[in-house]
């Protein structure tokens, strides 16, 4: 099995492989999955290029179409109302984003008052038709655990402090409902347009680690 | 309490609320057939071979000692592979002669 790699007690997380080489054979796991998928099409429960169609759905996915909805809850109180109310409708109507699976989005409004934190204790649930897939670190152990238990001291490794008057709620994700935090405008940004506004919200804003910043901008 | 009773009454995937040491921020990009996995699991949605919650389901059963072992994505196929064999879709011996076929295979795609 060329991709084997050392497990120990802890390991539960997703490690960087060794880079692929046309030499490789595949791995285990690899050959399974190029068995069931053969024996599926096969046996014509699924089309043969489904699998590529869908890649390239994924592929189509990043935190980018996030922040532009983001972008323009800010600047348009009228689509902020409609994405708070239904956020999955909102994002399907105003910015042809398809949701490839039967999930509902609820979109948490940050405040001064309140800070949004989303998790999957149970999994991986993520808001993935906006987001694409979640990073390593959202499916691990560390992160699924202390999210709901200790989400000031969780914040506080990803360098966001908050006051204490600030209520944190943190908002578990489940096979059916997935969340998105709407983080707060920074400040000094009332002359910035949609798009400059949009480069100051990253996947992490998203997910409420960490608030949306003028230093924060994408390049 | 028994260590036993604690593996009852929490389910592998039950963590939450749990200690648990520091977040390491890693991520890593998906190798192909991680991504055609995970491709897979959505065309398993759509044709509602096997949903979501199936899928996580499968992969709590393969148990605690499995489930540390496996990376995510071998989890999944695993459980995929499991839950065809319990829906009747097809049978282990099917997937063991794909398997040796594809391994015999002098180029592997």
């Amino acid at each position: 099995m060329e991709h084997q790699h050392g497990h120990d007690q802890q390991h539960d997380h997703d490690h960087p492989h060794a880079e692929i080489t046309h030499d490789l054979r595949p791995g285990y796991y690899e050959i399974m999955e190029t068995a069931v998928r053969e024996l599926l099409i096969e046996k014509r429960m699924i089309g043969a290029d489904e699998i590529r169609r869908q890649i390239e759905v994924l592929d189509s996915r990043t935190p980018a179409l996030g922040a532009r909805v983001i972008a323009r809850a800010w600047v348009d109180p009228d689509f902020k109302a409609r994405l708070l109310a239904d956020g999955r409708k909102a994002c399907e109507q105003e910015f042809g984003i398809s949701f490839y699976d039967d999930t509902g989005l609820i979109v948490l409004e940050n405040t001064d008052r309140v800070h949004n934190l989303i998790v999957c204790t149970l999994c991986s649930c993520y808001p993935r038709p906006i987001l694409g897939l979640p990073p390593d670190w959202y499916k691990l152990k560390p992160y699924r655990s202390r999210a709901i238990s200790e989400p000031r001291a969780v914040l506080a490794e990803f360098g966001t402090v908050l006051p204490d008057d600030v209520e944190v709620r943190v908002s578990d994700s489940t096979a059916m409902v997935r969340y998105l935090v709407l983080p707060l405008r920074p400040e000094g940004t009332e002359n910035y347009s949609e798009e400059q506004l949009a480069a100051l919200v990253t996947r992490d804003t998203m997910i409420g680690v960490v608030p949306a910043t003028k230093a924060g901008a994408i390049q | 309490m028994t260590e036993s009773a604690d593996l009852v009454k929490r389910l592998p995937n039950d963590i939450g609320g749990l200690t648990a040491g520091p977040i390491s921020k890693v991520d890593h990009e998906l190798l192909p057939w991680e991504k055609r996995c995970h491709a897979l699991a959505d065309v398993l949605d759509f044709h509602k071979i096997i949903n979501t919650e199936e899928k996580r389901r499968g992969v709590e059963s393969l148990g605690t000692e499995m489930i540390n072992a496996l990376s995510y994505y071998e989890r999944w196929i695993v459980a995929f592979a499991n839950i065809l064999f319990q829906k009747g879709l097809f049978t282990p011996e099917q997937l063991a002669n794909k398997i040796a076929e594809i391994e015999s295979r002098p180029t592997i795609a």
